[in-house]
């Protein structure tokens, strides 16, 4: 890790240097040791700062959005996920190639800081703690998709077992189960939007959310609109949920968000033939959603 | 949307969808009759009407 953030810090002195990027988009080490936080860099100065270590979980790849609009050239380190989420988003011409430089980061999983900061907070240290992002388990594309530059070793997939196992399990159950279950996650929703504003694929500059006229969706923090609130938000995923799990990992009241996305990418795949989002960038491809063929099945709608 | 609502715990058969141009009569009378027919069947919907 310490030889990765070298090297990433070495490609951003040069790249600044040779004044080919305005900003370069890392992260810096926070307050506590399980605490990276994102950094921008915007000078050759700036730089020592940066870092790479297993707590840097965040998907950068969001981050890009709020400079979509600028002239910046940007230089962005990414792991498997997050790189997945930069083809997404030139698959959704919310950003252009030429503009980005991108260090790729061959990602061995990472450690999630919320269970590391119980695990030192004295109540619950265990010397041993699995202190693995959940996120991280799931993984089934561990080396970046696209990059200038490649660092570390290539990982295998982290995925153990059968992919898509938990909706599986979750579609074996009645209609009445389901939604018990459900209104049980979802009921606890506090309507903070964490989910939305960490995710790469929602790029909409009007959020249907926010609009007020008209309204539509309630904004109460109750079951029901809970419940429209998460299923509109995870239709919208459709087919763009690059599976990074950040929604799931910001929530304050731990919902599994992924269940519904992974519940989505598995239908994407079986209506429109083998596809997962932004595994693979080609000028001009364009995914099964965003496109017309003659024979998309009636059904997925 | 369908497999999702479904997904989440709506009876199937509750929300369905149907291509009908705007010359196809029949089919339409075809098909707002299974809906009515399939909807009654299943009773009132009382999930995600209930703001507690």
């Amino acid at each position: 890790m310490r030889e990765i953030t070298n090297q990433i810090k070495d490609i951003a002195r040069k790249l600044f240097e040779e004044k080919k990027i305005d900003m370069f988009l890392a992260w810096e080490k926070s307050e506590f040791d399980f605490q990276s936080m994102p950094f921008f860099a915007r000078s050759a100065e700036e730089v020592e700062k940066i870092i790479f270590d297993e707590f840097s979980v965040h998907n950068l790849s969001n981050a890009l959005l709020r400079f979509r609009d600028g002239k910046q050239r940007i230089g962005i380190v990414v792991k498997g996920c997050d790189s997945r989420g930069i083809v997404r988003l030139l698959e959704d011409h919310q950003f252009t190639r030429d503009r980005l430089y991108i260090v790729g980061v061959c990602c061995p999983g990472m450690k999630d800081p919320l269970k590391a900061f119980r695990n030192e907070s004295g109540f619950e240290k265990t010397a041993n703690a699995d202190l693995e992002a959940d996120k991280c388990n799931d993984c089934i594309q561990p080396n970046p998709v696209i990059y200038d530059v490649l660092l570390g070793e290539e990982q295998p997939p982290r995925m153990q077992g059968e992919r898509f196992k938990k909706v599986k399990e979750i579609e074996a159950m009645t209609p009445d189960e389901r939604y018990a279950f459900f209104e049980d996650k979802l009921s606890t929703c506090i309507r903070c939007y964490a989910c939305r504003q960490a995710c790469v694929a929602c790029n909409c500059r009007t959020c249907i959310f926010d609009e007020s006229r008209p309204q539509w969706v309630g904004r109460e923090a109750n079951t029901s609109d809970n419940m429209m609130y998460h299923i509109i938000r995870a239709s919208h995923m459709t087919g763009r949920c690059i599976e990074c799990g950040e929604c799931e990992r910001v929530c304050p009241v731990h919902i599994p968000l992924m269940l519904l996305n992974q519940k989505l990418i598995k239908d994407v795949d079986s209506f429109f033939g083998p596809f997962d989002a932004g595994l693979k960038y080609e000028e001009g491809a364009k995914p099964p959603l965003s496109q017309y063929r003659e024979n998309d099945p009636d059904d997925f709608l | 949307m369908k497999s999702l609502l479904e997904y989440m715990g709506i009876e199937p058969g509750r929300y369905q969808t149907a291509w009908i141009s705007g010359s196809e009569g029949t089919k339409f009378q075809e098909v707002m009759k299974k809906l009515v027919d399939d909807v009654t069947a299943l009773g009132p919907n009382r999930k995600l009407r209930y703001a507690k």
